[in-house]
């Protein structure tokens, strides 16, 4: 596994997409940080650009990317190796390359401008749903043979953790304000990993108003330092089920 | 003990059957050419004994070992597919050293087969991603014959390739062949059949119409050349003929 890690990165680390995805965090982040005159403002910014954006990036980065060395792999499932270790080493290389672009890019910059807990739990969140997008993009393009397709349904999972579930999650909010529905937004919330993500860093950012509902609910239920972990604890199952899926389905998938 | 055996062998695609029942028994040293129209079953056979497919019925055997999850019976097999693409951004010595690698051979870059003969040596430090055609396809032939394969599968080996390459990789074919190696080559040239095989596999419908000597082909149709001769099987003969054969 480690000899395709290896060779997957050194291919990664000249890609211009990976290059350039560091970049524009950095032209981002900077640029929040020069516009407001309170870093925590800026970084509250930020990381509603992150939320946002390091799921749409690392699902789209890694469909396209496994569709473009479909043949490579193919060369590789004749080597004597596992399929797992082949898309073990890829999903990691991936995995490395896209984690590395957002601490470089975003990393940076906030711990020059704004140094401090908050922060690193942005950094650990963006971290955590570039993981979880790695592995759920691997999953589509491992059970999708199109393309086009497999982007499209990308794009379609990730405007429905980004927009729609957060606003379905409202709705029920509203439609059951009468009923003691507290204890069930905490599952429900878990279900959306960029939700969590946001959970985890207004958890951490002393700004209530900010908060939203799900993530007065964790605070109310678990605490600061408890409802982070509880979050990451849901983040990690999220990049271990979709990951165990794609590895179940390339074993059974057809080259 | 043949080299490797098909079982019954068959792969279904939705309700289509792309191989049906192929059973086969190929031996050490023999070259077989798999021939048949586009989309007859060969690359799918191809496939299924390179454990790219999963075949949905029967077992094929390679040096004795099942062709299943476990990769190992792939330390002895040897792959040139028709068409190749390599992660753009690696260079031909970094992709070589990473197979040499995988299969825990330590030789220098520019030793082995067929690298001096097809110029791979001079193209060490270029990259991948901007390789033509023909360069790919020497890649992918140097590393198919870089493991001393006892099993060469080589698929449209000369497509892309210029006659000069051509000639060396066919001739690199004929001196591994003498070695013990099994060669199964699918080919739309009939010269290279000619050539080439000690006997041809015919398939249309993802079924085997024949598996015969060429000599045998020519006799039985009384043509002088394999071209003419195929088709006159297919016609002349009836299947439970070919069978009997």
């Amino acid at each position: 596994m480690w000899k395709v890690y290896k060779y997957t990165l050194i291919d990664l680390a000249r890609n211009k997409f990976v290059g350039g995805w560091m970049l524009l965090l950095l032209a981002i982040s900077l640029g929040l940080f020069q516009l407001e005159d309170q870093p925590v403002k800026a970084m509250l910014s930020l990381s509603q650009v992150l939320l946002a954006l390091v799921p749409l990036v690392s699902s789209v980065f890694s469909i396209v990317y496994i569709y473009d060395v479909m043949e490579f792999t193919e060369l590789l499932a004749v080597q004597p190796l596992r399929r797992s270790k082949i898309l073990g080493g890829q999903m990691l290389a991936l995995g490395t390359a896209l984690v590395l672009g957002v601490l470089l890019g975003a990393g940076i910059p906030l711990m020059l401008f704004l140094p401090n807990s908050a922060s690193l739990t942005l950094l650990l969140a963006c971290v955590m749903l570039t993981l979880v997008f790695v592995a759920i993009g691997s999953l589509i393009a491992i059970k999708n043979r199109e393309k086009a397709r497999g982007v499209g349904l990308g794009l379609v999972v990730w405007f429905l953790f980004v927009l729609v579930y957060d606003a379905v999650l409202l709705w029920i909010m509203f439609a059951f304000s009468d009923y003691p529905i507290e204890p069930w937004i905490v599952p429900l919330a878990a279900l959306d990993p960029i939700d969590l993500g946001r959970i985890m860093v207004l958890l951490k950012v002393d700004l209530a108003a900010m908060m939203g509902y799900s993530g007065a609910v964790y605070e109310k239920f678990f605490g600061n330092l408890r409802g982070i972990l509880i979050a990451l604890a849901a983040l990690t199952a999220w990049v271990a089920l979709p990951s165990s899926f794609a590895f179940r389905a390339f074993q059974r998938k057809d080259l | 003990m043949a080299r490797v055996v098909f079982e019954n062998v068959g792969k279904k695609y939705g309700k289509m059957w792309a191989l049906r029942e192929f059973s086969a028994r190929f031996e050490p040293g023999e070259t077989v050419s798999v021939i048949g129209p586009n989309g007859s079953g060969k690359t799918t056979m191809i496939k299924c004994l390179l454990g790219l497919v999963h075949s949905t019925t029967g077992t094929i055997m390679v040096n004795g070992e099942t062709v299943g999850p476990d990769p190992s019976y792939r330390h002895h097999v040897g792959h040139m597919p028709q068409i190749s693409r390599f992660p753009n951004e690696l260079k031909i010595g970094q992709l070589i050293d990473l197979m040499d690698d995988i299969r825990g051979k330590d030789q220098g870059r520019a030793e082995g087969p067929l690298v001096r003969d097809l110029g791979v040596d001079a193209m060490m430090d270029k990259r991948l991603g901007t390789l033509s055609g023909g360069q790919r396809q020497k890649v992918s032939a140097v590393l198919a014959f870089r493991y001393a394969p006892s099993v060469l599968v080589l698929d449209e080996p000369t497509a892309g390739l210029d006659p000069l390459s051509s000639e060396i990789l066919l001739k690199a074919v004929r001196d591994i062949k003498r070695t013990g190696c099994t060669v199964l080559i699918t080919s739309h040239l009939m010269e290279e059949v000619e050539a080439l095989a000690d006997r041809v596999a015919y398939l249309q419908d993802g079924t085997l119409r024949f598996l015969l000597p060429p000599e045998e082909l020519l006799s039985a149709t009384g043509e002088r050349r394999l071209s003419k001769a195929i088709p006159a099987m297919l016609i002349n003969h009836t299947r439970s003929h070919v069978e009997s054969l």
